[in-house]
């Protein structure tokens, strides 16, 4: 996971930057005090079975101000330099600036919608590299931390609350983050992965996400498709160009294309899918989707069906 | 000495439940510009009847301090009067309470309808609750009062619950001004 | 105005429960000296579980992916871990030295009102137990221990754990409230003649602040707790987010919460002026500076409360704001670092296991201060907040700060309590243990919150460099756990066996030293005059008396 050590945004390079600076000041201060702590530790040391009193003394008026403004000075460079960065990195949006796009936590997957063109994503989450771009977060259900370090600072996400943010990727790359808030039973797998593209890259994934989900060819993946039409599946989940078309669990329509599942807890691959259909509590202990019972050929063919739908 | 310790402690007391009804106070003002259920709700509440019923409350303070005056000048039936006048306008202040509680409860508004009814009912539940619970020591001293328990001039019990008293009257005036005041302006 | 308060007269030290009365003569004691015992007891008791609870997250979180605990029982033991340590072993610690301590520094017989005394700590164990009985009764509260609306609603967090949270939390806080009440009075109107409020021993003063900042935090931390249960058992509005406000949970938590950690900071700042000086045979650096910041502090406290919700997504004015306030407090607290430091300059300094403790803490808790400011600094807090960072920054507060301070105040008043020295062979071994852990523990998590490791996770992926420090720090936290039965074993075998101390071993200056070690249950026949801070000094020197040095 790419820290905010390895920069990837104007905005995660300011705040490592005020970092680096108030690590040099911590570390002078820390050894200041060490070295005082270990230097009279030394120098006024008793030697075992020395029970002189020292002669007392009390105080010193004019190093006790001298303490003062000095310890005064340190904050003062501090808040400087924290109200500066803060303003470069957190500038108001123009007003009535739309976002680019749109973020919603659920417990514990996000959901991504691009209001531009109407495209949906969950979890694995594209955006054009090189592009300063407003995100508006919130929640469906409680309070959750949008953070991904290398491209931005982190900004919670409430329920029935607003909130923007600025995110930029100066390259194409794929960038980690994680939910930053603590939000319920599955809070450690409530990751997210950021992929950046070049312009046209990004514009191809868009249209392709735009498309509606394909029809299955192979008759296995055709029975899968059956039996998530028949099955409880369709009440929480959305397959465009099919009758499911609920939207409280992550939108599947193009489910074979993303690299992970459930949050970027596993490997998207055919096993992993099979292994969390057929015991949703045993891999995700708390996740809302209930253990459904398939039979071994029902799970093959749902896995068949799903996996397909790239 | 030990009078004075106890004022002491019965003021730093108050000062602490304060900052509690502040929180409150707060809250329910936060609540008012969060949304407009309160304004739109608060027109149930009845702001003659109860100004009528905080008068009983605010003589009580006078009666009160009327009646800790006896004891200092060595008239402890003065303060037995004192506290059973007391004791009665309190009491009739709850019943306004409770009669403003039940005719919300007759409109249908409660605790769990809406957020003007939790801010509402919290705030006063709990000052109410302090009005109660003032008139239960205010009794206890009454029947020690009756026992002949206080024989000098002062008393560390009757002065602290004179403060307390006092206070629960101050944190009304508060709290009706902003929930039945503010909103007539 | 000492022979006052009449209290419950005996033979010679405390009590045995081996008497016929026994237990009966503890449960039923208003004795300043016993219910101060009772409250560390409390304290050891909650301890042991909170210690337990952190013990099995460790072995949880030492490799990636483990599956050790569920992530229900993770999330309900890292809230109980949180919870006990703050109210249930930090403060009733605190509060019990301070209850032992406070009457016989000020040269008084018991506590203003030794009955209300006792109630305060009754009230602290009964509301601890209640929140240890969720256990028995569907599960603990699972939301953290700051316990953030809406997962703390009954829509999130169904069982009723978050319940007999409100509820544990709410008694525990009434005991401290009349606890604080207690020792203003005390501290105002009980203080032997001639002893002036500038004459006071640093640490009375801090319990004196810290009393205020009970006084004026709770009340706020009370009326959340009141509308959350409500919430919760009356299906009321409070911080529901269709119709209430979740972020006014927030902000009523944390305007108790800061003011909190000065709580827990303030006396160990006390406990310190009194150990740093008499080991180094100087008197303190800067008396008016310490209780000065003292006060600053306490006032600023209430003024930094949303540095804890920068990541709200509150506007850059609010943020300056309390990044002001926050960057301000912390001056006086870098004053108090330089003093203690200055007190050893020109001393004799007795290095024995209370002195070890409080020269470590003074690195330590500049450790603890300096990560602190990170949060203080709004961009940092950006990044950082909510990681392991933040769990590395409050352990170096609360355990490098707090912890190591009741370490150094155990050593130095254990005589005055018992009558006898805790051994100092097995004292250095424990120190020695206690300080190799707990820095291997902490300072790795600062790398892993930096790394992007969040805190409050139940498990996490195998990253790189992830899996080899969290084995770290949990070997670590074994060490400091079995640092404790080294402790442990020492207060047994010292109360039995330990060398007899005398009325004042450590050749201290201030009242509580002049009495027999243990006190007589009255603790004073008559104490020498006042006319400085160090009043066992001008009587032992009457020939340099520090009032000579009163400008």
């Amino acid at each position: 996971m790419d820290s905010f050590f390895n920069p990837a945004s104007p905005g995660s390079e300011a705040i490592h930057h005020l970092f680096v600076q108030f690590l040099w000041i911590a570390g002078f201060v820390f050894l200041l005090v060490t070295g005082l702590v270990l230097y009279f530790s030394h120098r006024f040391r008793a030697t075992p079975g020395d029970d002189r009193e020292p002669r007392p003394l009390h105080g010193n008026r004019k190093l006790e101000i001298g303490i003062l403004a000095t310890v005064t000075g340190i904050m003062g460079i501090y808040l400087y330099l924290a109200l500066q960065t803060m303003v470069s990195v957190q500038a108001a949006p123009a007003e009535g600036q739309q976002p680019d796009l749109v973020i919603i936590g659920h417990q514990w997957w996000w959901e991504a919608r691009y209001p531009t063109s109407g495209a949906v994503a969950a979890n694995e989450i594209h955006i054009p590299a090189g592009k300063k771009l407003l995100l508006e977060v919130s929640s469906a259900d409680v309070i959750h931390d949008w953070w991904v370090p290398a491209l931005g600072r982190k900004m919670d996400v409430f329920p029935g609350r607003k909130n923007q943010v600025w995110m930029e990727a100066n390259e194409p790359g794929t960038y980690q983050g994680v939910c930053s808030e603590f939000c319920g039973a599955q809070h450690a797998w409530m990751r997210i992965n950021v992929i950046a593209h070049s312009p046209e890259e990004f514009a191809d994934w868009e249209q392709q996400q735009l498309k509606k989900a394909i029809v299955p060819q192979v008759s296995l993946a055709q029975q899968g498709a059956d039996l998530f039409a028949d099955k409880p599946c369709a009440s929480c989940h959305r397959i465009e160009g099919t009758a499911a078309q609920a939207d409280i669990g992550p939108n599947l329509t193009h489910l074979g294309s993303r690299k992970t599942l459930l949050s970027g807890m596993m490997d998207n691959t055919q096993e992993n899918l099979k292994r969390w259909l057929a015991h949703p509590q045993k891999v995700k202990p708390g996740a809302h989707m209930p253990d459904f019972l398939f039979t071994d050929e029902e799970l093959s063919a749902l896995v068949a069906y799903l996996g397909s739908l790239k | 000495m030990k009078t004075m310790q106890t004022k002491l402690l019965m003021k730093f007391f108050i000062a602490s439940e304060a900052i509690f009804f502040i929180s409150l106070i707060i809250s329910y003002i936060y609540y008012r510009h969060l949304s407009d259920v309160i304004s739109i709700t608060d027109n149930h509440l009845d702001a003659t009847s109860t100004g009528i019923f905080t008068v009983f409350l605010l003589a009580s303070s006078g009666t009160i301090w009327w009646g800790r005056r006896g004891l200092h000048q060595g008239k402890p039936k003065t303060l037995a009067l004192g506290l059973a006048i007391t004791i009665v306008l309190g009491a009739i202040f709850l019943y306004g309470q409770g009669r403003e509680y039940a005719h919300l409860i007759q409109d249908d508004i409660t605790i769990d309808r809406n957020i003007f009814g939790s801010a509402f009912f919290t705030l006063t539940g709990f000052h109410a609750l302090h009005v109660l619970t003032g008139l239960v020591i205010l009794c206890i001293i009454l029947g020690l009062t009756l026992a002949g328990d206080y024989q000098g001039t002062d008393s560390a019990g009757v002065a602290s619950a004179e403060i307390y008293w006092h206070f629960v009257d101050a944190v009304w005036i508060i709290v009706f001004t902003v929930i039945y005041l503010i909103p007539l302006l | 105005m000492n022979k006052l308060i009449t209290i419950p007269e005996a033979e010679k030290g405390l009590p045995s429960v081996r008497t016929d009365l026994g237990l009966l003569q503890w449960i039923s004691s208003v004795d300043h000296k016993q219910l101060g015992i009772m409250y560390l007891l409390t304290a050891l008791l909650f301890f042991v579980a909170g210690g337990t609870e952190v013990m099995l997250m460790r072995i949880q979180l030492m490799v990636p992916n483990n599956t050790f605990l569920s992530p229900e029982a993770y999330n309900q033991l890292f809230t109980m871990h949180g919870t006990t340590m703050i109210f249930l072993v930090l403060m009733p610690t605190l509060i019990g030295l301070g209850v032992y301590m406070v009457p016989l520094m000020i040269g008084a017989n018991d506590m203003a009102f030794p009955r209300l005394n006792a109630f305060s700590l009754w009230m602290t164990l009964f509301g601890g137990l209640i929140l240890y009985f969720s256990f028995l009764d569907g599960g603990a509260p699972n939301a953290g221990w700051f316990n953030y609306v809406p997962l703390s609603n009954s829509n999130f967090s169904s069982s009723k754990g978050v319940d007999y949270y409100c509820i544990g939390l709410i008694l525990t806080g009434i005991g401290t409230v009349t606890g604080a009440l207690n020792f203003v009075v005390t501290i105002l109107t009980m203080r032997a003649p001639g002893m002036k409020m500038t004459y006071m021993p640093i640490f009375v003063w801090m319990m004196l602040i810290t009393a205020f900042l009970i006084l004026g935090a709770f009340p706020a931390l009370n009326a959340g707790l009141s509308m959350l249960l409500i919430d919760r058992q009356l299906h009321a509005h409070f911080f529901s987010p269709s119709s209430g406000s979740p972020i006014l949970w927030q902000h009523l938590f944390w305007a108790f919460g800061h003011p909190e950690v000065y709580i827990l900071a303030l006396p160990p700042f006390g406990i310190l002026s009194e150990v740093v000086p008499v080991f180094s045979r100087q008197p303190i650096f800067g008396y008016r500076f310490l209780v000065g910041s003292g006060i600053a502090i306490a006032l600023l406290a209430f003024g930094v409360w949303a540095h804890h919700m920068f990541a709200t997504g509150l506007g850059n004015p609010v943020n300056g704001f309390f990044a002001l306030g926050s960057v301000l407090i912390g001056i006086p607290t870098g004053i108090k670092v330089f003093s203690w430091a200055l007190t050893m300059y020109g001393g004799s300094i007795r290095f024995n296991t209370a002195m070890l403790f409080a020269t470590s803490f003074i690195v330590e808790f500049t450790i603890g201060g300096l990560s602190g400011m990170s949060f203080a600094l709004v961009p940092l807090d950006w990044q950082l907040t909510d990681t392991y960072y933040v769990v590395a920054h409050i352990h170096y507060v609360f355990l490098g700060g707090t912890l190591y301070s009741v370490f150094a105040g155990l050593f130095y008043w254990f005589p005055k309590i018992t009558g006898r020295k805790l051994s100092e062979k097995l004292g250095r071994i424990f120190f020695g243990m206690f300080f190799v852990g707990f820095n291997l523990t902490f300072i790795l998590q600062h790398i892993l919150g930096v790394l992007g490791m969040t805190r409050r996770v139940y498990t996490y992926p195998d990253l790189p460099h992830f899996g080899a420090l969290n084995m770290a720090s949990s070997i670590g936290a074994f060490l400091m756990g079995a640092s404790m039965l080294v402790l442990f074993w020492n207060i047994w075998t010292s109360l039995r066996k330990g060398e007899k101390a005398g009325d004042n071993p450590w050749n201290a200056w201030t009242l509580e030293w002049y009495t027999s070690s243990p006190p007589d249950p009255k603790n004073f026949e008559a104490v020498p005059p006042v006319r400085s801070a160090r009043p066992l000094w001008d009587m032992k020197h009457p020939e340099n008396p520090d009032w000579k040095h009163h400008h």
